[in-house]
């Protein structure tokens, strides 16, 4: 166990958590738009920057982005000092400047006092923060579907070669869980497209419905053990079922 | 310009097959093409076992390489501080004007693509200009037709 | 023929040596960087045919040394020649019979080839006695310019590889790493970090495998010491890598070359290939139990693959997008293990230590700042080339000594250091001592060795917005302080250059820049607005006059100056019609010559093409 202090209050942490697991646990809204808890801390968006210091530091501060930095003994850690403010606004006002019409940013920087940004607007603006959570969902889900493409200023998202990617299965991790909602998809349980792929949904024989798609189906059925009979039943108390029956197949059949 | 794609099995071959070769694979398919056909791309991915995603990340990250076929002769005109300093900025835009393209295009003719280099290291014979593997030192602006006549 | 033990090392060397006095003379030919793109084969070429026709005696094609960086690249082509230590300049093909014929014959000396004391007017014959040469100390470079570049038999000819010897076969990793700890070495790349420390820190870390990686990438444009020492010398930074993994106990070894370095890869390689067959590297070096393997990865063009964490991540085939330091890359580095990574210059001084002793090295250079400093010294000065001084000495000496002052005796504004991280310094610091500590407490940075010299005919706002752009083109794009940061503190400069900022765009850009340094997630980020804040510090009423008054005092910002061809001084020779690719100017043959100020684009190659001095810029 480890002691530090977070505003002022001393708590206890494991050692080995990182700051923004115990700031959150505390209640403090620190925000961090490339931080999943389905992936590694990744220190991109830098909002989540508090200020520490330690006694033996004689006054000397450092700022650390909270989602990477493992608790200390004895740290004493800053969420909203003065310094930090005006670096969160700061980025805000930067990343206003990249995604001037999204909703998520808007609202983040009007939290801060800023309404438009200071600098200048990119031209043909979309959705994407750059947050790199949907490559880093794909990487781990085990598709390696999409990536960064280019660096710097003009890096974005993308499948190979901007043509629809053929490692995709259609499992909609990256879009469910992209912050701002730019992966866009339609599904109207029958097909799915996305990353202009057209996908098949496996349908239940009574309800001509469909949750997952045939290539994930065929996924999870290789590298997971779930029989694929499993996806074909839509319904939900059949469903339930079907799930305590299986949930010992699924376990001892896991691959780590 | 017609590219023989039979060789890209060789190349690949001569690094372990594994996937922290990628980068110099790449960079032996880039020499020989003078640019990445997609089919390199694919059959760098599959021989060493890397995503193609994670291929074209690296395709496009670093300036080494290029996606777009480029012309026969590659000129490099050198940007570093001390060519800044000497001259640089003028002896691209001469070549600009002169073969009507800008850095990263190609004429039309597909003999020249220019291309903006980040400093070559023979930095006190600034402003430096390559074209192919030849490195032309202290150029001056007014020379500029003359070198691309002999290269 | 592997090299078995130190006593075979020793007797090779004897060997090389009496071969080596067979030669009455030799010809060193200067195969650096800056001699290479003067067209320094051409001449080897030369010589070489005319050796092999005129069979003179003890000058056979192999007293020929086609050798790394000589050092004065402003007067290359350059040809030295030994003992006698004549050095010719600016050598041409065509003069080769004639040094044969006089100098090597003879030992006489043509006194047009050689170098001009631009003081004096006199010809200076022996390269001692320049002043470029006498205040230098060259211990990382001390092979370059003297021996047979990427030749591992000159190279144990001069000593080579017995420091390595004597430290694998008679001492302790621990006292290895006291001794580089007790020499005071700091990292030649720029981070002055003790390699020491760095190295004990690895020694101590209870994982393996280690790793020894040479960082290669020199991304740092106006630099070329890494160069230099990589194509002249690759056998120095491999015996300081086989140094360095026996005291940290790695058996594997990477040298990551920069892609634009071709003939750096090359020679790495070919050095590589040319100690594994001796047995100097491989297994059982020197017939001990010590194991050490070489690989040379190649970058791929990405100045930010000069960070450690990106450099490793490169390594391993990766994107090259740095991690937060929280944990330091010594303790988790090339595929997660524990890895030293230290530049070329650092292993190249490596050797040198072991042999001769840390007190000796910190007998040299200045406290807490021991050793000698390799610089490539370029922009405005007479005498552009490759240096090495001790550290503390200052940059007066460095620039008006050994650089010979600015061309054209035009006043000195600034000299630039530590490339895109580092800063501007003024006139009223010509006096500072060179180390680590000094430069960066006044707002600079040693770098990793680029000196760029600059005069009045430049705009410090025009080389902030320069090293910001280059910074924005080689930003990863991961975090959002230097993604976002510096493209908009690029866009601003851009707006002052162009006389186009609004009022207060200053205190906008210093409040952008301290957000930049303290949240961007590597050093890329963090020094990023360096060129903006150093320039800003001594040079604020330049910046000033761009923005209140719209002019450029230094005549550079195109948008703010105006080129006007004088009357009093045109005599209508036609050259800038002839240089002008906008077709800008009119005029006929001995007539005053006219610049449309519509079509003009202010590029300045008809003021470059001009050699009556006609064309004003205001």
């Amino acid at each position: 166990m480890v002691s530090l202090t977070i505003n002022g209050k001393v708590v206890q942490a494991e050692s080995g958590e990182m700051l923004l697991t115990v700031i959150r646990r505390l209640g403090i809204d620190v925000p961090a738009l490339c931080q999943h808890d389905a992936v590694e801390p990744y220190g991109a968006c830098r909002l989540c920057m508090v200020e520490i210091t330690k006694e033996s530091w004689n006054g000397w501060k450092n700022y650390v982005t909270s989602c990477l930095y493992p608790v200390e003994q004895d740290l004493i850690v800053q969420t909203h000092s003065e310094q930090v403010i005006e670096l969160r606004r700061t980025l805000l006002d930067l990343m206003l400047a990249r995604n001037p019409q999204t909703p998520l940013i808007q609202r983040l920087a009007a939290e801060h006092g800023i309404t438009k940004t200071s600098y200048t607007e990119v031209v043909e603006p979309d959705d994407c923060i750059l947050c790199g959570i949907c490559t880093r969902i794909c990487d781990a889900m085990g598709f390696h579907a999409i990536s960064s493409v280019n660096r710097g200023h003009g890096k974005e998202i993308a499948p190979p070669l901007h043509q629809p990617p053929q490692d995709c299965v259609g499992c909609l991790a990256c879009a469910l869980n992209c912050p701002t909602g730019f992966i866009r998809y339609t599904d109207d349980g029958r097909t799915r497209r996305i990353w202009d792929r057209t996908f098949d949904l496996v349908t239940c024989e009574k309800t001509g419905q469909g949750r997952v798609t045939r290539e994930f189906a065929a996924f999870l059925t290789e590298h997971r053990g779930i029989p694929e009979e499993y996806f074909r039943v839509n319904d939900e108390s059949h469903r339930k079922e079907l799930a305590q029956t299986m949930g010992d197949i699924t376990n001892s059949t896991r691959e780590e | 310009m017609k590219h023989d794609l039979s060789k890209i099995p060789d190349i690949i071959a001569r690094y372990p097959q594994r996937p922290e070769s990628v980068i110099m694979v790449l960079q032996d398919i880039q020499k020989e093409f003078n640019y990445l056909p997609a089919e390199a791309l694919y059959q760098t991915s599959e021989a060493l076992n890397v995503p193609l995603s994670k291929v074209c990340s690296i395709s496009t990250f670093y300036n080494a390489f290029s996606l777009t076929e480029r012309g026969d002769n590659i000129i490099r005109v050198c940007c570093g501080t001390a060519c800044h300093i000497r001259g640089a900025k003028q002896i691209r835009e001469q070549l600009e004007e002169l073969l009507k393209i800008k850095p990263g295009e190609t004429t039309s003719d597909g003999k020249f693509t220019i291309e903006l280099v980040n400093c070559v290291g023979a930095c006190a014979m600034a402003p430096v200009v390559m074209v192919n593997d030849k490195y032309h030192a202290q150029v001056k602006p007014n020379r500029v037709k003359k070198l691309v006549a002999k290269g | 023929m592997r090299i078995e033990s130190v006593k075979q090392l020793v007797a090779l060397q004897k060997e090389l040596q009496q071969q080596d006095k067979k030669f009455a003379r030799k010809i060193l030919v200067c195969y650096g960087p800056g001699c290479l793109a003067a067209g320094a084969e051409a001449v080897g070429e030369e010589f070489v045919k005319q050796l092999k026709k005129r069979r003179i005696k003890g000058v056979s094609v192999e007293a020929l040394k086609k050798t790394g960086c000589h050092g004065l690249c402003e007067k290359s082509p350059l040809v030295a020649i030994e003992p006698d230590k004549i050095l010719y300049t600016k050598v041409k093909p065509k003069h080769v019979d004639a040094i044969i014929d006089n100098t090597i014959r003879s030992g006489e000396i043509i006194e047009e080839l050689l170098y001009e004391d631009h003081e004096t007017g006199n010809r200076v014959a022996h390269y001692p006695d320049i002043k470029f040469y006498s205040h230098q100390t060259r211990i990382a470079l001390r092979n370059l310019g003297q021996i047979q570049a990427c030749d591992i038999e000159d190279y144990i000819r001069v000593g080579g590889y017995q420091a390595m010897a004597k430290a694998i076969t008679k001492m302790k990793p621990d006292a290895i790493i006291d001794e580089i700890t007790k020499s005071g070495l700091r990292g030649r790349g720029g981070g002055g970090f003790p390699t020491g420390r760095k190295w004990a820190t690895c020694a101590r870390v209870d994982e393996s495998p280690r790793y020894v990686i040479c960082n290669g990438d020199e991304g740092d444009p106006g630099a070329f010491m890494d160069r230099a020492i990589m194509e002249g010398d690759p056998h120095t930074v491999l015996e300081g890598m086989i140094i360095a993994a026996f005291a940290v106990g790695a058996n594997d070894g990477y040298v990551y070359v920069r892609e634009e370095y071709p003939l750096a890869v090359v020679n790495m390689q070919r050095a590589m290939d040319q100690a594994a067959e001796l047995g100097l590297i491989g297994d059982n070096i020197l017939g001990t139990d010590f194991c050490f393997n070489l690989h040379v990865s190649r970058g791929a063009g990405a100045f930010v693959c000069g960070e450690s964490s990106a450099l490793m991540k490169s390594v391993a085939g990766e994107i090259g997008e740095p991690r937060a330091k929280y944990v330091r890359s010594v303790l988790k580095g090339l595929w997660d293990k524990p890895t030293v990574l230290n530049n070329v210059e650092t292993y190249a001084n490596v050797p040198v230590i072991i042999d001769k002793g840390a007190d000796w090295f910190t007998g040299i250079g200045a406290p807490k700042n021991s050793g000698t400093k390799a610089f490539s010294l370029c922009g405005k000065v007479r005498n552009t080339g490759l240096i090495e001084v001790p550290m503390g000495t200052t940059l007066r000496e460095i620039i008006y000594d050994i650089g010979g002052g600015i061309q054209k005796d035009r006043p000195f504004k600034a000299v630039q250091t530590g490339g895109p991280s580092g800063g501007c310094l003024p006139a009223e610091h010509l006096d500072v001592p060179v180390d680590f500590d000094t430069l960066t407490r006044l707002g600079s940075m040693m770098g990793s060795g680029g000196m760029i010299v600059m005069d009045d005919h430049t705009c410090m706002v025009d080389v902030a917005k320069y090293f910001l752009h280059f910074l924005v083109e080689e930003s990863c794009g991961k975090c959002v302080p230097c993604r976002e940061g510096l493209y908009q503190l690029h866009d601003l400069a851009v707006k002052v250059s162009d006389g186009v900022a609004e009022d207060g765009v200053l205190e906008k850009m210093e409040r952008l820049s301290k957000s930049i340094v303290i949240g961007s997630l590597c050093g890329l980020g963090k020094s990023g607005p360096n060129p903006f804040l150093s320039t800003i510090r001594y040079f604020r009423d330049e910046y000033e006059a761009h923005i209140r008054d719209h002019k450029c005092p230094a005549g550079v910002c195109r948008e703010l100056i105006t080129f006007t061809i004088n009357p009093e001084k045109c005599d209508g020779c036609m050259a800038c019609l002839a240089a002008c690719a906008y077709n800008a100017i009119t005029g006929k043959k001995k007539e005053l010559h006219i610049i449309d100020q519509e079509v003009c684009t202010h590029c300045g190659a008809c003021v470059s093409a001009c050699t009556r001095e006609a064309i004003d810029v205001a």
